[in-house]
């Protein structure tokens, strides 16, 4: 079978990035300004050299046009919104895509800047047709609200002219990819600009005439790049393409057009992020335990923190609900400009297990439980108690990680004990009468926190029961009180 | 018979005191004078309103029932705010299992109250012990209602004298020292009557922190672990 190729051109791939979510879902710049009834502002994405390289439709009712230069663009409308040009972002947004797309076809490449090449012919079998897979490439497309241009082609140079010329045919006919490409004038080719105007000088302008010439005679006037392009144009040359193999992580940084100053104004764009991670995971049947959110500040340094959900989640909702909890607490320095979203570690969704007889479920599970709380009142306001072998009963008793107690037999078991110990043991400062004792612990002397101690369980006159020491030089001191 | 009172019978806004007792699911508080005069023990779900100064018995008095509760189900215990660091090994040593003990520090009354609430609501705790010293009549309400929510029993100490106004919970003691044991004065039973203050005897569960009227000629033998090399 023919190879077949689908190009796809994002010429607003920035643009497109500050409203993902779409006129349908949202207001088209909930992110950018609160739009004023419901007029959409004018926003351009402006490249120091080739001027205005990206405009919304607003931008283009004002009569602002691709190129023209920035002086003339606001002299055009004076409310006009700029945004300097940033690759970074198209790069991000394009590998966005990809990940989409990989999820219906399999050889998917980043063929330029601005293009995703797919190689089609070998998925048409498990759809069916051209036609249903480009349907479901279509659908996949759709919630990014991202506007393209496509095309096909025989080869994938051939694919990406045609896309640029903004072609938007989709065929397996060879006869129509070939009768549409020759068509095509030669300044939306590759050739260098030297290149076309010898050759508009010798009245050749499109690919048809061009391709016309044969070989031999080209080889003579124009070096062997011209010649390798028309061959990989043709498909006579083998192409080769490196196809690209997705991330196994999620990672998403989104610039916000407008500063945002109160945390709880952060929940809208960052609820976008979640829903996009939402779709990862959801395709992959994952969960993850952790997020990392860097919210980059104006001047000052990175705020980054940890949202954990200790039971894995997926969802936007659940997500959302725990970063609401940590962004209470949190305190803004600066206002913020960008954020952004990693997730390390994802696994495998193991589908929750009930058991039939243990009667009424809870809401919500143990470990979403510890992750609410972790999420209000912060890592350190969560312990389970531990014993730890030692004679002296501050060791003994220790503090760690909520749940996360790995219960040993003691190797000693201790008599009576208090059930309250005090932080530090305090001069004992009251009237007490003795009631038992001693209990002597004599210890510690390997590790250099010697303890000789003489323990005293005690009464006060109001009856309460302390648990008292005597240390070698007859200080007492009370360390724990009988609840 | 008077038809208005069973018409009042009929919408449940009357019921006589023989019904109540069994209306109200109680599990043992592991101390049989106690039992009886609550009429089966502690509540099984709801909130209990305790209070009594630090350090005569009062934890001693109530956690034999969590450990009861604890050995029948998988479901966690949580102490909210603590005057002081809890005890592992006391909690061993009574028969808890510490995986399933979580303790939390908020930073404020207001923390500590949130998490009460989501702790008890969740279903997925057995019981949640709270030290606060000012509970407000919503407040108690709305922690009464997570409690039902989440099938869970909660206590709140506190050490102040009960105010004029009662809570609205299922029970409330007022507990007071005493050479035996601890003395009890119920202040309120929901659907019960209470009255005088009694002792429990906890002579028997902890014959170290009672005082026995005298029998000496025992002399305690001294206890010493020394390991001075």
């Amino acid at each position: 079978m023919q190879p077949l190729w689908l190009y796809l051109h994002f010429p607003n791939l920035q643009l497109d990035s500050y409203h993902t979510l779409g006129p349908s879902k949202a207001r088209p710049n909930e992110q950018l300004e609160p739009a004023q009834d419901g007029v959409e502002t004018p926003v351009v994405i402006l490249d120091m050299q080739h001027g205005i390289v990206q405009l919304n439709q607003a931008a283009r009712f004002t009569g602002i046009k691709p190129y023209m230069s920035l002086g003339t663009a606001a002299a055009l409308h004076g409310g006009l919104q700029v945004v300097p040009f940033n690759p970074e972002i198209e790069k991000q947004q394009l590998s966005m895509i990809a990940h989409r797309l990989y999820m219906v076809v399999c050889d998917i490449c980043f063929f330029s800047e601005q293009g995703l090449l797919l190689r089609v012919d070998n998925m048409l079998r498990l759809y069916g047709g051209l036609l249903q897979l480009w349907n479901i490439i279509q659908t996949q497309l759709a919630p990014l609200n991202v506007e393209f241009n496509f095309a096909t082609g025989s080869s994938p140079l051939a694919a990406k002219l045609l896309a640029l010329k903004k072609w938007d045919h989709i065929t397996d006919d060879p006869k129509l990819m070939e009768q549409a490409l020759k068509q095509v004038d030669l300044t939306f080719t590759e050739l260098s600009q030297k290149d076309i105007t010898k050759l508009n000088s010798v009245g050749v302008s499109t690919v048809e005439q061009l391709l016309a010439i044969p070989f031999s005679d080209l080889h003579k006037r124009f070096d062997t790049q011209v010649i390798t392009y028309l061959g990989q144009l043709r498909g006579d040359f083998k192409h080769p393409v490196d196809f690209f193999h997705p991330a196994q992580r999620f990672e998403q940084y989104i610039e916000l057009l407008y500063e945002i100053e109160r945390s709880d104004l952060l929940l809208q764009p960052m609820h976008k992020v979640l829903s996009n991670l939402e779709n990862f995971l959801l395709l992959r049947d994952e969960l993850t335990q952790e997020l990392s959110i860097t919210l980059y500040q104006r001047d000052k340094e990175n705020i980054e923190f940890v949202v954990g959900a200790q039971q894995g989640e997926y969802r936007a909702k659940d997500w959302l609900g725990l970063l609401a909890l940590k962004l209470d607490n949190l305190i803004l320095n600066a206002p913020i400009v960008a954020l952004q979203l990693n997730v390390k570690n994802t696994f495998v969704r193991s589908p929750d297990k009930h058991d039939l007889f243990l009667g009424k479920q809870g809401a919500i599970s143990r470990l979403q439980l510890i992750s609410l709380l972790q999420a209000k009142l912060g890592d350190d306001a969560l312990f389970s108690p531990m014993t730890v072998n030692d004679y002296r009963p501050e060791r003994a008793s220790q503090y760690c990680c909520a749940l996360t107690v790995n219960e040993q037999n003691p190797i000693y078991r201790p008599p009576l004990r208090p059930s309250f110990l005090l932080p530090e043991p305090s001069l004992l400062t009251q009237h007490v009468s003795i009631v038992h004792g001693p209990e002597r612990i004599s210890t510690g002397w390997w590790d250099h926190h010697p303890v000789v101690r003489d323990y005293f369980i005690a009464t006060s006159e109001q009856g309460q029961w302390f648990w008292v020491f005597k240390t070698p030089d007859n200080k007492w001191f009370l360390q724990g009180i009988f609840s | 018979m008077n038809s208005t009172i069973d018409q009042l019978k009929n919408k449940r806004l009357l019921w006589q005191a023989s019904q109540v007792s069994g209306a109200h699911k109680t599990l043992s508080s592991g101390f049989d004078s106690l039992d009886a005069y609550l009429e089966g023990g502690l509540p099984e779900q709801g909130v209990v309103d305790i209070s009594s100064p630090i350090g005569i018995g009062e934890l001693r008095l109530l956690l034999p029932s969590f450990v009861l509760r604890q050995q029948n189900s998988q479901k966690l215990l949580v102490f909210i705010g603590a005057p002081a660091r809890l005890n592992a090994p006391m909690l061993v040593k009574m028969g808890f299992e510490l995986s399933r003990i979580l303790i939390i520090e908020p930073k404020n009354a207001k923390e500590a109250l949130w998490s009460t609430e989501q702790c008890l609501k969740s279903g997925c705790c057995e019981g949640v012990f709270l030290w606060h010293q000012g509970l407000e009549v919503h407040q108690a309400k709305r922690l009464q209602f997570a409690a039902e929510t989440g099938e869970a029993l909660s206590v709140v100490m506190r050490q102040q004298q009960p105010t004029s106004f009662s809570l609205p919970v299922a029970l409330a003691l007022e507990l007071a020292p005493c050479p035996e044991g601890i003395q009890v004065t119920v202040t309120k039973r929901k659907g019960g009557s209470h009255g005088q203050p009694f002792t429990v005897n906890m002579a028997q569960a902890w014959p170290s922190l009672t005082r026995q009227p005298k029998s000496s000629n025992i002399v305690p033998l001294p206890r010493i672990h020394s390991l001075t090399g």
